[in-house]
């Protein structure tokens, strides 16, 4: 055993003094320092990155501080949301006046008029369609067509009483008509 | 005064009313969250007459040359013409408002009205209240509420389209025996009011003669007894005051001779607080994002309205009111990142300690 040891320690003693020729070490470093840094450093940035922002949970007080706050912002949250849900909640349950409070709007209405048109037209089955979009749409142009006349027309009797009047005597005599 | 007579001094104010061709107003506010309103009055009259229609002094609220004003003539459901006049008018602030009121010449123009809005911060939202006030006429009336209950006070402060609806519906008995209810008991409240007006008017007038059986306190001891005899009695108020029956009784004859002018006055004064004249309209308010609150009724198309009828402003202030709330977007967005910040620390600070 002593001389396997011996021979074992001259080996490895004759592999320690005969080290590799190299012959250019300094490029050797140079390409090992070069291939290290650029696999690396992003990792390493972003890791520093990290390490700033989160930084704060290593100081006790700052972390105390951030869950504190962290806290207050759902308990605010949770109470206005629970307080405004329970605030719509009781409007639901109010009265709803159904009558004539509402203010009318006749352009307004003719266009609601309009769509709903429209949407009935368009639900329809494709046979029963009698009305076609181009039609549709001349029929729009020429309700609004009517409309700016209409506009015209009011204009130009409340410019003149004359025509004023004699409407309002017309209108008069056909609401004495119909009672 | 009593019963009778209330009923006929109210009735001759129903008649003037009527005879005045006030015209059926609805006032629409739109709040907007910068504090601006649009205004819009919309103006319904069955008046043929074209100068007699939409009078200044006939109408509720302040309306002037500055409003983009539209005249048309419809049609209602029964078939009558209606001449409609449509008003609109951008209000930069409250302040704007608040001035028209207080330079109003129309048919209200004796009541004091203001408007006022509230812009609250509140980081996940902004809240907005819009109210309208009107304040009491009497100084040294009752609520309303020490007469009625809780029901008989929504049904009070309803509109009238609602009423109706209730005393024509399927709960018609139920609902008329509340209306008659309700009747007796504002008739209770009138005339308490009244007295307690007088004895407070009456107070003042005579504060620096009057004896100590005079006195305020000694007055409001007998306050009921006196409201009781105003709706007992079945004789005409005005020839019990006018043969000085009523003040005999209430403050001694001695009494009566002597301060017979100061209670004139003060019964000229509370007549005019209590019948002042006040033509009623509906005001409606649609506020900026969701409705959280109100103390209004909601009309068919989702708008607040409320009625403004005399009777609401009578001893206390009638105030419409109305809140809203936006959501802020971006304090939801900020928040969500900062607890997102917080929560990552926390668990790094875990992994890194395991």
């Amino acid at each position: 055993m002593n001389q396997e040891n011996e021979k074992y320690n001259k080996v490895i003693n004759i592999l320690k003094n005969s080290k590799p020729r190299l012959e250019s070490t300094e490029d050797i470093q140079n390409e090992v320092i070069k291939r290290i840094t650029s696999i690396h450093p992003f990792v390493s940035a972003f890791t520093g990155f990290l390490d700033f922002l989160f930084s704060w949970v290593y100081i006790g007080w700052v972390r105390r501080s951030l869950i504190a706050a962290s806290v207050a912002l759902v308990a605010i949250f949770v109470y206005q949301q629970g307080v405004i849900l329970k605030r719509i909640d009781f409007l639901s349950r109010q009265t709803i006046v159904i009558g004539k409070e509402n203010i009318s709007d006749q352009t307004d209405q003719v266009e609601k008029i309009l769509m709903n048109y429209k949407n009935e037209v368009r639900k329809l089955p494709l046979r029963t369609v009698t009305i076609s979009e181009k039609q549709m749409n001349e029929l729009i142009e020429s309700v609004n067509e009517l409309q700016l006349k209409y506009k015209d027309l009011e204009k130009l009797i409340e410019d003149d009483p004359e025509i004023k009047k004699l409407i309002e005597k017309k209108l008069n005599e056909i609401n004495r008509t119909k009672i | 005064m009593n019963k009778k007579s209330i009923m006929l001094v109210v009735s001759l104010m129903l008649l003037f009313t009527v005879s005045c061709n006030d015209p059926e107003t609805i006032v629409t506010n739109f709040v907007h969250p910068d504090g601006s309103i649009t205004r819009k009055i919309e103006m319904r009259s069955i008046e043929g007459d074209t100068q007699k229609r939409f009078n200044k002094s006939d109408i509720q609220v302040p309306l002037d040359s500055s409003w983009k004003v539209k005249d048309s003539c419809e049609v209602d459901e029964k078939g009558d013409t209606i001449y409609v006049r449509r008003a609109e008018k951008l209000f930069k602030n409250i302040e704007e408002i608040n001035q028209a009121y207080s330079a109003d010449s129309g048919s209200n123009k004796s009541i004091s009205r203001k408007v006022a809005f509230k812009k609250s911060f509140k980081w996940f939202n902004t809240e907005f209240r819009f109210s309208e006030r009107v304040d009491k006429r009497l100084s040294f009336g009752y609520p309303v509420k020490n007469f009625l209950n809780n029901e008989e006070l929504r049904y009070f402060y309803s509109p009238e389209v609602l009423q109706n609806n209730n005393t024509d519906g399927p709960d018609s008995v139920k609902y008329r025996t509340l209306r008659d209810s309700i009747k007796f008991k504002t008739d209770k409240w009138t005339a308490k009011n009244m007295v307690s007006e007088w004895i407070g008017e009456f107070s003042r007038l005579t504060s620096s003669k009057a004896s100590s059986d005079m006195s305020l306190k000694a007055l409001k001891s007998r306050e009921d007894e006196f409201a009781g005899l105003i709706l007992k009695e079945d004789k005409g108020l005005d020839s019990l005051w006018k043969n000085g029956i009523i003040l005999r009784e209430f403050i001694g004859e001695q009494n009566a001779l002597k301060y017979k002018t100061e209670a004139d006055s003060a019964l000229s004064i509370v007549t005019n607080k209590i019948f002042a004249n006040f033509e009623n309209y509906s005001v409606r308010i649609v506020m900026p994002g969701k409705l959280i609150g109100t103390n209004g009724f909601i009309d068919s198309t989702k708008k607040m309205i409320w009625p403004v009828t005399s009777d609401y402003f009578i001893s206390e202030p009638y105030e419409m009111w109305a809140e809203s709330k936006t959501p802020n977007s971006w304090a939801w967005i900020v928040s969500g990142i900062f607890l997102l910040f917080v929560l990552s620390g926390v668990v790094i600070r875990v992994i890194k300690k395991d």
